[in-house]
Protein backbone atom coordinates (compact mmCIF):
# COMPACT_ATOMS: atom_id res chain seq x y z
CA UNK A 1 0.00 0.00 0.00
CA UNK A 2 1.06 3.73 -0.84
CA UNK A 3 1.78 6.33 1.98
CA UNK A 4 -0.45 8.24 0.07
CA UNK A 5 -3.11 5.29 0.66
CA UNK A 6 -2.16 4.85 4.63
CA UNK A 7 -2.82 8.81 4.97
CA UNK A 8 -6.42 8.11 3.67
CA UNK A 9 -6.78 5.05 5.65
CA UNK A 10 -5.75 6.77 8.30
CA UNK A 11 -8.15 9.49 7.60
CA UNK A 12 -11.27 7.12 7.04
CA UNK A 13 -10.17 5.46 10.72
CA UNK A 14 -10.14 8.94 12.45
CA UNK A 15 -14.01 10.46 11.35
CA UNK A 16 -15.28 6.31 12.08
CA UNK A 17 -13.93 6.58 15.51
CA UNK A 18 -15.55 9.88 16.44
CA UNK A 19 -18.60 8.11 14.90
CA UNK A 20 -18.66 5.79 17.74
CA UNK A 21 -19.94 5.99 21.27
CA UNK A 22 -19.58 2.40 22.95
CA UNK A 23 -16.38 2.04 25.65
CA UNK A 24 -16.24 -1.43 25.09
CA UNK A 25 -15.98 -0.98 20.55
CA UNK A 26 -13.56 1.66 21.40
CA UNK A 27 -11.79 -0.48 23.99
CA UNK A 28 -11.77 -3.29 21.63
CA UNK A 29 -10.37 -1.36 18.45
CA UNK A 30 -7.42 0.46 20.59
CA UNK A 31 -6.64 -3.44 21.76
CA UNK A 32 -7.11 -4.26 17.86
CA UNK A 33 -4.58 -1.45 16.93
CA UNK A 34 -1.78 -2.24 19.87
CA UNK A 35 -1.99 -5.97 18.58
CA UNK A 36 -1.28 -4.57 15.22
CA UNK A 37 1.21 -2.11 16.58
CA UNK A 38 4.30 -4.16 16.08
CA UNK A 39 7.40 -4.00 18.32
CA UNK A 40 7.31 0.10 18.96
CA UNK A 41 3.49 -0.83 19.94
CA UNK A 42 4.16 0.15 23.90
CA UNK A 43 6.29 2.91 23.00
CA UNK A 44 3.91 4.80 20.48
CA UNK A 45 1.23 4.23 23.20
CA UNK A 46 3.06 5.92 26.07
CA UNK A 47 3.80 8.46 23.57
CA UNK A 48 0.18 9.07 23.53
CA UNK A 49 -0.97 9.24 27.01
CA UNK A 50 1.72 11.22 27.63
CA UNK A 51 0.28 13.75 24.88
CA UNK A 52 -2.88 13.40 25.92
CA UNK A 53 -2.47 13.17 29.94
CA UNK A 54 -2.70 16.98 31.10
CA UNK A 55 -5.83 18.36 28.95
CA UNK A 56 -8.03 15.18 29.70
CA UNK A 57 -7.12 14.81 33.16
CA UNK A 58 -7.77 18.35 33.53
CA UNK A 59 -10.93 17.85 31.66
CA UNK A 60 -11.57 14.57 33.56
CA UNK A 61 -11.21 15.81 36.88
CA UNK A 62 -13.23 19.09 36.47
CA UNK A 63 -16.60 16.67 34.72
CA UNK A 64 -16.22 14.37 37.83
CA UNK A 65 -16.03 17.57 40.24
CA UNK A 66 -18.96 19.77 38.20
CA UNK A 67 -21.16 16.14 37.67
CA UNK A 68 -20.53 14.81 41.33
CA UNK A 69 -21.91 18.65 42.25
CA UNK A 70 -24.75 18.25 40.29
CA UNK A 71 -25.23 14.83 40.89
CA UNK A 72 -25.13 13.77 37.09
CA UNK A 73 -22.03 11.94 37.37
CA UNK A 74 -21.45 9.30 34.30
CA UNK A 75 -17.96 6.93 34.44
CA UNK A 76 -19.22 5.65 31.25
CA UNK A 77 -18.65 8.84 29.87
CA UNK A 78 -15.40 9.55 31.19
CA UNK A 79 -14.12 6.18 30.24
CA UNK A 80 -15.58 6.82 26.32
CA UNK A 81 -14.36 9.80 26.23
CA UNK A 82 -10.56 9.05 27.59
CA UNK A 83 -10.55 5.51 25.02
CA UNK A 84 -11.44 7.93 22.16
CA UNK A 85 -8.81 10.40 22.92
CA UNK A 86 -6.16 8.14 23.85
CA UNK A 87 -7.21 5.35 20.39
CA UNK A 88 -7.27 8.59 18.08
CA UNK A 89 -3.89 9.96 19.27
CA UNK A 90 -2.58 6.22 19.12
CA UNK A 91 -3.58 5.95 15.53
CA UNK A 92 -2.15 9.39 14.90
CA UNK A 93 1.65 8.39 15.96
CA UNK A 94 1.15 4.76 14.46
CA UNK A 95 0.87 6.30 11.42
CA UNK A 96 3.66 8.76 11.42
CA UNK A 97 5.79 5.80 12.75
CA UNK A 98 4.89 3.67 9.99
CA UNK A 99 4.68 5.94 7.21
CA UNK A 100 6.73 8.53 5.87
CA UNK A 101 4.71 11.85 6.03
CA UNK A 102 6.75 13.40 2.88
CA UNK A 103 5.77 10.42 1.16
CA UNK A 104 2.15 10.42 2.17
CA UNK A 105 2.02 14.32 0.79
CA UNK A 106 3.19 13.00 -2.53
CA UNK A 107 0.32 13.75 -4.17
CA UNK A 108 0.80 17.77 -4.05
CA UNK A 109 4.42 18.36 -5.10
CA UNK A 110 3.69 21.81 -3.58
CA UNK A 111 2.31 20.14 -0.69
CA UNK A 112 5.78 17.86 -0.04
CA UNK A 113 8.15 20.96 -0.95
CA UNK A 114 6.47 22.95 1.57
CA UNK A 115 6.32 20.34 4.77
CA UNK A 116 9.49 19.01 3.80
CA UNK A 117 11.92 22.35 3.84
CA UNK A 118 9.26 23.51 6.75
CA UNK A 119 10.20 20.19 8.40
CA UNK A 120 14.31 20.95 8.15
CA UNK A 121 13.94 24.75 9.49
CA UNK A 122 11.51 23.39 12.54
CA UNK A 123 14.66 21.18 13.31
CA UNK A 124 17.35 24.45 13.12
CA UNK A 125 14.86 27.12 14.66
CA UNK A 126 14.45 24.54 18.11
CA UNK A 127 17.76 23.65 18.15
CA UNK A 128 18.79 27.71 18.21
CA UNK A 129 15.78 28.55 20.91
CA UNK A 130 17.43 25.80 23.18
CA UNK A 131 20.39 27.60 22.82
CA UNK A 132 18.84 30.86 23.62
CA UNK A 133 16.98 29.33 26.62
CA UNK A 134 20.65 27.78 27.74
CA UNK A 135 22.42 31.25 27.65
CA UNK A 136 20.00 33.33 29.20
CA UNK A 137 20.11 30.62 32.63
CA UNK A 138 23.74 30.86 32.51
CA UNK A 139 23.39 34.61 32.99
CA UNK A 140 21.37 34.84 35.55
CA UNK A 141 21.81 33.07 38.77
CA UNK A 142 18.50 34.34 40.45
CA UNK A 143 15.05 34.34 38.86
CA UNK A 144 15.46 37.28 35.83
CA UNK A 145 12.79 40.15 35.89
CA UNK A 146 9.81 40.68 34.28
CA UNK A 147 11.35 42.75 31.93
CA UNK A 148 14.18 40.70 31.07
CA UNK A 149 11.84 37.89 30.41
CA UNK A 150 10.37 40.30 27.78
CA UNK A 151 13.38 41.28 26.37
CA UNK A 152 14.81 37.68 26.19
CA UNK A 153 11.70 36.62 24.66
CA UNK A 154 11.74 39.61 21.81
CA UNK A 155 15.04 38.55 21.50
CA UNK A 156 14.66 35.49 20.17
CA UNK A 157 11.21 36.15 18.18
CA UNK A 158 13.41 38.63 16.70
CA UNK A 159 16.35 36.21 15.73
CA UNK A 160 13.80 33.95 14.17
CA UNK A 161 12.06 36.29 12.07
CA UNK A 162 15.68 37.23 11.05
CA UNK A 163 16.54 33.79 10.82
CA UNK A 164 13.29 32.49 9.02
CA UNK A 165 13.00 35.69 6.05
CA UNK A 166 16.85 35.07 5.12
CA UNK A 167 16.25 31.26 4.96
CA UNK A 168 13.89 32.04 2.56
CA UNK A 169 15.52 33.69 0.04
CA UNK A 170 18.62 31.05 0.32
CA UNK A 171 16.35 28.26 -0.15
CA UNK A 172 14.97 29.90 -2.84
CA UNK A 173 18.51 29.93 -4.68
CA UNK A 174 19.47 26.59 -3.35
CA UNK A 175 16.29 25.23 -5.12
CA UNK A 176 17.33 27.33 -8.43
CA UNK A 177 20.32 26.26 -8.25
CA UNK A 178 18.97 22.22 -8.29
CA UNK A 179 16.99 23.34 -11.43
CA UNK A 180 13.27 23.07 -9.57
CA UNK A 181 12.16 26.37 -11.00
CA UNK A 182 11.12 26.29 -14.73
CA UNK A 183 13.23 29.59 -15.59
CA UNK A 184 12.12 29.38 -19.26
CA UNK A 185 8.61 29.61 -18.27
CA UNK A 186 7.03 32.04 -20.40
CA UNK A 187 9.85 32.33 -22.81
CA UNK A 188 10.11 31.80 -26.49
CA UNK A 189 11.27 28.31 -27.13
CA UNK A 190 15.31 28.06 -27.01
CA UNK A 191 16.80 28.63 -30.59
CA UNK A 192 18.96 25.61 -32.72
CA UNK A 193 22.86 26.72 -31.45
CA UNK A 194 24.92 28.36 -34.30
CA UNK A 195 26.29 26.27 -36.73
CA UNK A 196 29.73 26.98 -34.88
CA UNK A 197 28.87 24.92 -31.97
CA UNK A 198 27.32 21.84 -34.33
CA UNK A 199 29.45 18.81 -34.52
CA UNK A 200 30.88 18.16 -38.04
CA UNK B 1 -5.36 26.91 23.23
CA UNK B 2 -5.37 24.06 20.84
CA UNK B 3 -8.36 21.93 20.86
CA UNK B 4 -7.16 18.35 20.99
CA UNK B 5 -8.26 15.29 19.33
CA UNK B 6 -11.46 13.58 20.45
CA UNK B 7 -13.44 16.60 22.26
CA UNK B 8 -15.33 17.96 19.23
CA UNK B 9 -17.87 16.16 17.18
CA UNK B 10 -18.26 15.45 13.41
CA UNK B 11 -21.24 17.86 13.37
CA UNK B 12 -19.10 20.18 14.30
CA UNK B 13 -15.36 19.01 12.87
CA UNK B 14 -16.62 18.16 9.12
CA UNK B 15 -18.40 21.46 8.67
CA UNK B 16 -15.48 23.48 9.77
CA UNK B 17 -13.15 20.92 7.11
CA UNK B 18 -15.38 22.32 4.45
CA UNK B 19 -15.34 26.17 5.65
CA UNK B 20 -11.06 25.38 5.82
CA UNK B 21 -11.19 24.60 3.03
CA UNK B 22 -12.34 27.39 0.87
CA UNK B 23 -10.35 29.82 3.04
CA UNK B 24 -7.33 27.30 2.10
CA UNK B 25 -8.19 27.80 -1.12
CA UNK B 26 -8.62 31.40 -1.10
CA UNK B 27 -5.36 32.12 0.72
CA UNK B 28 -3.75 29.43 -1.73
CA UNK B 29 -4.84 31.28 -4.82
CA UNK B 30 -4.27 34.73 -3.43
CA UNK B 31 -0.52 33.56 -2.68
CA UNK B 32 -0.06 32.14 -6.17
CA UNK B 33 -0.95 35.31 -8.36
CA UNK B 34 0.78 37.59 -6.29
CA UNK B 35 4.28 36.00 -5.45
CA UNK B 36 6.76 34.53 -7.67
CA UNK B 37 9.33 31.41 -6.89
CA UNK B 38 9.87 32.28 -3.77
CA UNK B 39 6.55 31.35 -2.26
CA UNK B 40 7.27 27.75 -1.68
CA UNK B 41 10.47 28.69 0.39
CA UNK B 42 8.95 31.77 1.79
CA UNK B 43 5.79 29.86 3.06
CA UNK B 44 8.26 27.41 4.47
CA UNK B 45 10.07 29.67 6.42
CA UNK B 46 6.99 31.31 7.69
CA UNK B 47 5.56 27.60 8.93
CA UNK B 48 8.45 27.42 10.79
CA UNK B 49 9.41 30.92 12.10
CA UNK B 50 5.31 30.43 13.22
CA UNK B 51 6.35 27.18 15.05
CA UNK B 52 9.49 28.33 16.41
CA UNK B 53 7.44 31.40 17.86
CA UNK B 54 4.65 29.47 19.46
CA UNK B 55 8.05 27.72 21.46
CA UNK B 56 8.99 31.00 22.76
CA UNK B 57 7.51 31.91 26.49
CA UNK B 58 5.78 34.77 27.12
CA UNK B 59 6.75 36.07 30.19
CA UNK B 60 3.34 36.76 32.33
CA UNK B 61 3.03 39.00 35.42
CA UNK B 62 3.58 36.81 38.80
CA UNK B 63 6.70 34.66 37.37
CA UNK B 64 4.70 32.59 34.77
CA UNK B 65 4.88 31.91 30.92
CA UNK B 66 2.79 30.65 28.27
CA UNK B 67 3.59 30.28 24.49
CA UNK B 68 3.44 32.72 21.99
CA UNK B 69 0.89 32.48 19.42
CA UNK B 70 2.55 34.75 17.06
CA UNK B 71 0.33 34.70 14.58
CA UNK B 72 -0.15 38.53 15.18
CA UNK B 73 3.56 39.07 14.06
CA UNK B 74 2.94 37.15 10.96
CA UNK B 75 0.26 38.73 9.55
CA UNK B 76 1.46 42.18 10.59
CA UNK B 77 4.38 41.36 8.62
CA UNK B 78 3.22 39.07 5.77
CA UNK B 79 -0.09 39.25 5.50
CA UNK B 80 -3.34 37.23 6.33
CA UNK B 81 -2.76 34.60 3.62
CA UNK B 82 0.17 33.74 4.46
CA UNK B 83 -0.19 33.51 8.00
CA UNK B 84 -3.10 31.42 8.28
CA UNK B 85 -1.34 28.59 5.41
CA UNK B 86 1.71 28.73 7.56
CA UNK B 87 -0.14 28.50 10.87
CA UNK B 88 -2.38 25.61 9.05
CA UNK B 89 1.01 23.86 8.23
CA UNK B 90 1.86 24.34 11.83
CA UNK B 91 -1.19 22.99 13.57
CA UNK B 92 -1.10 19.65 10.70
CA UNK B 93 2.34 19.12 11.88
CA UNK B 94 2.23 19.80 15.45
CA UNK B 95 -1.12 17.08 15.24
CA UNK B 96 0.98 14.66 13.56
CA UNK B 97 4.27 14.37 14.62
CA UNK B 98 3.60 15.71 18.35
CA UNK B 99 0.40 15.01 19.06
CA UNK B 100 -0.62 18.69 19.86
CA UNK B 101 -3.84 19.78 19.18
CA UNK B 102 -5.59 16.68 16.45
CA UNK B 103 -6.36 15.79 13.45
CA UNK B 104 -10.19 16.28 14.08
CA UNK B 105 -10.08 20.00 15.55
CA UNK B 106 -7.38 20.71 13.04
CA UNK B 107 -9.88 22.63 11.10
CA UNK B 108 -11.11 24.44 13.58
CA UNK B 109 -8.01 25.40 15.15
CA UNK B 110 -6.95 26.67 12.04
CA UNK B 111 -9.77 28.99 11.34
CA UNK B 112 -9.70 30.58 15.16
CA UNK B 113 -5.95 31.02 15.61
CA UNK B 114 -4.84 31.37 11.92
CA UNK B 115 -7.52 32.73 9.92
CA UNK B 116 -9.42 34.72 12.80
CA UNK B 117 -6.29 35.53 14.81
CA UNK B 118 -4.62 37.17 11.90
CA UNK B 119 -7.67 38.93 10.56
CA UNK B 120 -8.35 40.45 14.00
CA UNK B 121 -4.59 41.56 13.83
CA UNK B 122 -4.64 43.00 10.85
CA UNK B 123 -8.05 44.49 11.22
CA UNK B 124 -7.08 46.20 14.53
CA UNK B 125 -4.10 47.05 13.28
CA UNK B 126 -5.55 49.34 10.11
CA UNK B 127 -8.20 50.38 12.45
CA UNK B 128 -5.73 51.90 15.10
CA UNK B 129 -2.47 53.01 13.35
CA UNK B 130 -3.22 56.01 12.14
CA UNK B 131 -4.20 57.14 16.13
CA UNK B 132 -0.79 55.34 17.59
CA UNK B 133 1.49 52.91 15.95
CA UNK B 134 2.68 51.31 19.21
CA UNK B 135 -0.68 51.23 20.36
CA UNK B 136 -2.51 49.64 17.54
CA UNK B 137 0.17 46.95 17.33
CA UNK B 138 -0.10 45.58 20.79
CA UNK B 139 -4.15 45.68 20.41
CA UNK B 140 -4.22 43.93 17.36
CA UNK B 141 -1.46 41.43 19.12
CA UNK B 142 -4.21 41.07 22.13
CA UNK B 143 -6.84 40.61 20.04
CA UNK B 144 -5.10 37.76 17.69
CA UNK B 145 -5.25 35.78 21.04
CA UNK B 146 -8.81 36.63 22.86
CA UNK B 147 -10.91 36.65 19.47
CA UNK B 148 -9.79 32.98 18.50
CA UNK B 149 -9.55 31.74 22.63
CA UNK B 150 -13.46 32.91 22.41
CA UNK B 151 -13.79 30.90 19.15
CA UNK B 152 -12.45 28.13 20.56
CA UNK B 153 -14.50 28.13 23.77
CA UNK B 154 -17.20 28.37 21.74
CA UNK B 155 -16.63 25.57 19.60
CA UNK B 156 -15.87 23.75 22.89
CA UNK B 157 -18.90 24.97 24.40
CA UNK B 158 -21.58 23.88 22.07
CA UNK B 159 -20.54 20.03 22.14
CA UNK B 160 -23.22 19.59 24.90
CA UNK B 161 -25.70 21.12 23.26
CA UNK B 162 -25.29 19.16 19.80
CA UNK B 163 -23.49 15.93 20.45
CA UNK B 164 -25.12 14.00 23.59
CA UNK B 165 -27.38 10.82 24.59
CA UNK B 166 -30.84 10.70 25.44
CA UNK B 167 -30.45 11.24 29.09
CA UNK B 168 -28.32 14.06 28.29
CA UNK B 169 -24.78 12.91 29.13
CA UNK B 170 -22.27 14.39 26.84
CA UNK B 171 -20.56 12.47 24.27
CA UNK B 172 -17.41 14.77 23.40
CA UNK B 173 -16.73 17.73 24.91
CA UNK B 174 -18.68 17.84 28.56
CA UNK B 175 -18.71 21.71 29.61
CA UNK B 176 -21.39 23.93 28.78
CA UNK B 177 -20.42 27.76 27.35
CA UNK B 178 -21.37 28.97 31.00
CA UNK B 179 -17.87 27.08 31.51
CA UNK B 180 -15.74 27.24 28.74
CA UNK B 181 -16.32 31.05 28.00
CA UNK B 182 -14.78 32.14 31.61
CA UNK B 183 -12.28 29.11 31.48
CA UNK B 184 -10.61 30.04 28.48
CA UNK B 185 -11.19 33.84 28.00
CA UNK B 186 -9.82 35.22 31.45
CA UNK B 187 -6.63 33.32 31.11
CA UNK B 188 -6.09 34.45 27.49
CA UNK B 189 -6.52 38.37 28.58
CA UNK B 190 -3.21 37.68 30.04
CA UNK B 191 -1.72 35.56 27.84
CA UNK B 192 -2.36 38.52 24.97
CA UNK B 193 -0.94 41.26 27.26
CA UNK B 194 2.17 39.23 27.08
CA UNK B 195 1.85 38.42 23.45
CA UNK B 196 0.96 42.33 22.92
CA UNK B 197 4.52 43.26 24.47
CA UNK B 198 6.38 40.95 22.84
CA UNK B 199 4.95 41.99 19.25
CA UNK B 200 5.51 45.48 20.28
CA UNK B 201 9.39 44.35 20.94
CA UNK B 202 9.54 42.29 17.73
CA UNK B 203 7.58 44.93 15.74
CA UNK B 204 10.12 47.70 16.50
CA UNK B 205 13.01 45.79 16.06
CA UNK B 206 11.32 44.40 12.53
CA UNK B 207 11.26 48.22 11.37
CA UNK B 208 14.83 48.83 12.52
CA UNK B 209 15.32 46.01 9.66
CA UNK B 210 13.32 47.51 7.45
CA UNK B 211 11.07 44.65 7.36
CA UNK B 212 7.68 46.40 7.75
CA UNK B 213 7.74 48.24 4.21
CA UNK B 214 5.17 46.03 2.97
CA UNK B 215 3.14 46.56 5.58
CA UNK B 216 -0.74 47.43 4.57
CA UNK B 217 -1.71 50.27 5.51
CA UNK B 218 -5.23 50.09 3.31
CA UNK B 219 -5.03 48.22 0.58
CA UNK B 220 -1.43 48.13 0.08
CA UNK B 221 1.44 44.68 1.26
CA UNK B 222 -0.04 41.68 1.21
CA UNK B 223 -2.58 41.32 3.93
CA UNK B 224 -4.27 43.07 0.57
CA UNK B 225 -3.25 40.45 -2.09
CA UNK B 226 -5.93 39.74 -4.49
CA UNK B 227 -8.40 40.65 -2.16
Amino acid sequence: MTATRWLLAYLAAVVAVTFIHEAWLLAALLAAALAAGGAGRWRIARRAVLAVLTFNLTVSLGYAAVSLWQGRFSAAYLLLVNLRVVLLVYLGFWFVARVNLLDACRFSPTLSFVVTLAAGQIEAFSRALRDFRLAFASRNAAAPALAARARHAAAQAGHLLDKSVCMAAETALAMRSRGCFDDHAGLPPPQAPPAACKKP
Amino acid sequence: MHIPDGFLSPQTYLPAYAAAGVAWAWAARGLRRTLDEETVPRLAAMTALAYGLGLVMVPIPGGTSGHALGVAMLALLFGVRLAFLAYSLVLLLQSLLFGAGGITALAVNALAMGLAGSAAAVLTFRGLRRLNETAAVALAAWASVVLPGLLVALALGVQPLIAHKEDGTPLFFPFGLSITLPAVLLPHFFIGAGEAVLTVLVWRFARARRWCSPLPLAGEGPGEEGS
